[in-house]
């Protein structure tokens, strides 16, 4: 493999995954390492024009084989995962570790923690993976006659990473959880679930029922902390502020959901 | 149901076990949850405390006294009763919406022991029969009840616990006089005879997920294990006494866990500590740390307290208590150390080990590495040998003291310093301390005077 030389160029993409691993390609067949990366969709105003990088499945396929085959499946999986995550400048970081594992074999892997480098991206890892965990517990779901509709707002896109808990857990309801960060939506119906973009979802008024299980839970929660016992900072340790927006038994009293958005109304509602 | 569902949390809440562990089930055709071994928090409540479960009394109705209970017999307070329906209609209601991971159903004695249990099966019946529920149930059994609805509910649930309330017969006996140790603990040990039996099926009819629901064989008893739960500080048992007793607990019923709970006034008498006694947090959360390295670190019981120092240093965690006392284990070489040697290290904990042992094959570990693999190096730094420190840092006993002292104590509040017992440290009283660099110099004082450093 030839060492790519490093260049004051950006190459700018489609934010896809596809895409990033086309700048991969890129990269690689021009021999060039360039100073960053962009997701087209959040493009910096700059002095001198990125070069745009087509988004072609044939390369992009190439390239994901390529560090399975010639680094590591674990290689692989780290560089999906990390993709997702909220990692400050990803694009170039993954870049940096693939063209090492490239020029190293699979056994750098090993050192982990211990190694700079890596541990960044395993701390990336991590924290996408502990926020996924938190939301399987703080995802809070409303009945709209039947169809059970909840919004995130999480730093990582932990969709994919959500999708099989609840579609186990919920396997026979219809289903639906909006990331709004993202821009993206879950939704499930008996027999599958898939991931789509959605700018904007509108949710339903609440009916009598639901606001009367919100009211009934929200009791439940104030009832059940010991009072004596307060411990606000344990509390914000365990379940920071962030995700209070959208967790119904910390909403102010009487107070609906901050749920309400407009545009149009999605199908499953 | 708003007044209803606030009395009956209002009675079960001072359960300090909320766990939703131990389980792991995926949803069937038709029905609706699962359960993951690891358990999930899905709030947690304005004192700290994680609500992963609908923590509720069947009914606060009980025929029982008991001196520490706020729905015993002669106090004055309505009695309401859940109907199983209503319980169970509201428990799938909460979890569709991923308000919670389960029920945890606790009740007081209606009527009779064996009558409470046959109720509480209901419940339990219709969720996991009607509902095809599968998400998690933990039950407390009612002591008196006899075996075969002890067995009917354990096949239910995914975990039973009794309590033991207290940590002596004596206190139990003073306190709780319709309930004897026996009752107690003969459950228990049943109990854990059923999980045995769980273990041999298991072995005979495995793989048992191949088969489909209805042809799994034998019946499974409470497969998430048992657990039980004890009041602290509202008797005069010293911590070496409970924790004993819950390593003991752990050996022969193979507790999945004991919860410890600081007590709490709620009612006045006699033998119990005035109304206005602060709850013990901080001793109980010293408890809390010696039974996660019982359970976790393979320490035993009698290594981190001893008769003649009963009860725990209040500045200090119980791991780093033992490692001032035990200069001659150290410095670890964490290039060479076993798992179990690196686990007796304070500031490693058992993710770092863990990544320790399989790392160093390949780098040689200096105390940067060791930071960014989790290394909690203020405390570690004074028991290991590493890469850039090859002969270790040598500091008088004292200075480690002084850097080992637990910052979360001041969090906790300085009266919680005067609950430990007197004579034992001869600790400073709250009036005494005043402020954190006060109360370092002060606590390094004491020690040295124990001969700690």
């Amino acid at each position: 493999m030839r060492e790519p030389v490093p260049r004051d160029v950006v190459y700018q993409y489609d934010g896809s995954l596809e895409g990033f691993y086309c700048c991969l390609f890129e990269s690689l067949r021009r021999g060039e390492l360039p100073a960053a990366l962009e997701d087209a969709a959040d493009a910096q105003p700059r002095l001198f024009a990125p070069v745009w990088i087509e988004t072609d499945p044939a390369h992009a396929l190439r390239v994901q084989r390529s560090i399975g085959e010639k680094i590591a499946p674990r290689a692989l999986h780290l560089t999906e995962t990390v993709f997702l995550s909220c990692l400050e400048e990803k694009e170039l970081h993954l870049l940096h570790f693939l063209l090492r594992g490239w020029r190293e074999g699979a056994g750098f892997l090993r050192r982990g923690w211990s190694d700079p480098q890596l541990a960044l991206l395993l701390k990336a890892e991590r924290h996408l993976a502990h926020e996924a965990h938190l939301l399987t517990g703080f995802v809070r779901f409303s009945d709209y006659d039947g169809h059970l509709a909840a919004t995130i707002t999480p730093k990582n896109f932990v969709l994919p990473f959500l999708a099989p808990h609840f579609a186990a857990r919920y396997r026979g309801e219809h289903f639906m959880i909006f990331d709004k960060t993202h821009r993206a939506a879950l939704i499930h119906q008996p027999g599958g679930s898939r991931i789509v973009a959605a700018e904007h979802i509108e949710f339903p008024a609440v009916s009598a029922e639901e606001a009367r299980y919100r009211a009934l839970w929200k009791h439940f929660y104030d009832t059940v902390a010991i009072e004596g016992r307060e411990n606000p900072r344990c509390r914000m340790t365990h379940m920071a502020k962030r995700y209070w927006e959208n967790m119904t038994e910390l909403q102010p009293e009487k107070a609906p959901l901050p749920m309400i958005e407009s545009g149009a109304e999605p199908a499953i509602l | 149901m708003m007044e209803k569902l606030e009395y009956l949390v209002n009675g079960a809440k001072y359960d300090a076990a909320c766990t939703s562990s131990g389980a792991d089930r995926k949803a069937e055709p038709g029905g609706i949850g699962s359960a993951v071994s690891g358990g999930c928090c899905h709030s947690f409540a304005a004192d700290g405390r994680c609500i992963s479960l609908l923590k509720v009394l069947m009914t606060n109705a009980c025929i029982y006294d008991c001196a520490y209970c706020v729905n015993r017999r002669s106090n004055d307070i309505p009695r309401v009763t859940f109907t199983p329906e209503e319980l169970a209609e509201l428990t799938i209601q909460f979890y569709r919406r991923n308000y919670i991971e389960g029920l945890f159903l606790s009740s007081g004695v209606l009527r009779s022991p064996d009558y409470t249990m046959e109720r509480m099966i209901r419940v339990v019946e219709l969720l996991r029969v009607q509902y095809r529920f599968q998400g998690y149930i933990h039950a407390k059994t009612i002591p008196g009840a006899s075996p075969e609805l002890v067995w009917q509910l354990g096949v239910l649930a995914d975990r039973l616990s009794v309590n033991i309330e207290f940590p002596s017969e004596q206190s139990l006996r003073q306190l709780a006089p319709d309930k004897t140790r026996q009752a107690i603990l003969a459950p228990m040990g049943q109990m854990h005879q059923w999980m045995q039996g769980n273990r041999q099926a298991l072995e005979i009819q495995a793989p048992a997920h191949r088969l489909p629901a209805a042809r799994r064989a034998a019946p499974r008893f409470a497969t998430a294990g048992q657990a039980t739960q004890m009041i602290i500080g509202a008797t005069p048992e010293s911590d070496y006494q409970i924790l004993r007793l819950a390593q003991g607990l752990y050996h022969k019923y193979e507790l999945k866990r004991v919860f410890y709970s600081a007590y709490i006034p709620v009612l006045e008498h006699s033998l119990l500590p005035a109304l206005d006694t602060k709850p013990p947090l901080l001793r109980e959360h010293r408890l809390y740390q010696a039974d996660f390295l019982l359970r976790q670190y393979h320490f035993a019981a009698e290594e981190l307290l001893a008769p003649e120092a009963p009860n725990f240093n209040p500045y200090l965690d119980p791991k780093c208590n033992w490692a001032l006392l035990h200069p001659e284990f150290f410095p670890i070489d964490v290039q060479r150390a076993g798992k179990e040697t690196l686990l007796r290290v304070p500031g490693i904990g058992s993710r770092s080990a863990t990544r320790i042992v399989a790392e160093r094959r390949s780098v040689k570990l200096d105390f940067a590495a060791l930071k960014r693999m989790g290394v909690v190096l203020k405390r570690a730094q004074y028991f290991i040998l590493a890469a850039d420190h090859p002969r270790g840092l040598h500091l008088p006993g004292e200075t480690v003291a002084r850097a080992l002292i637990d910052p979360k104590i001041f969090a906790f509040g300085m009266e919680q310093l005067s609950l430990f017992s007197p004579g034992g440290l001869g600790l400073p009283g709250a009036g005494d301390v005043k402020n954190l660099r006060e109360a370092t110099e002060e606590a390094v004082l004491v020690m040295g005077r124990s001969a700690y450093a």
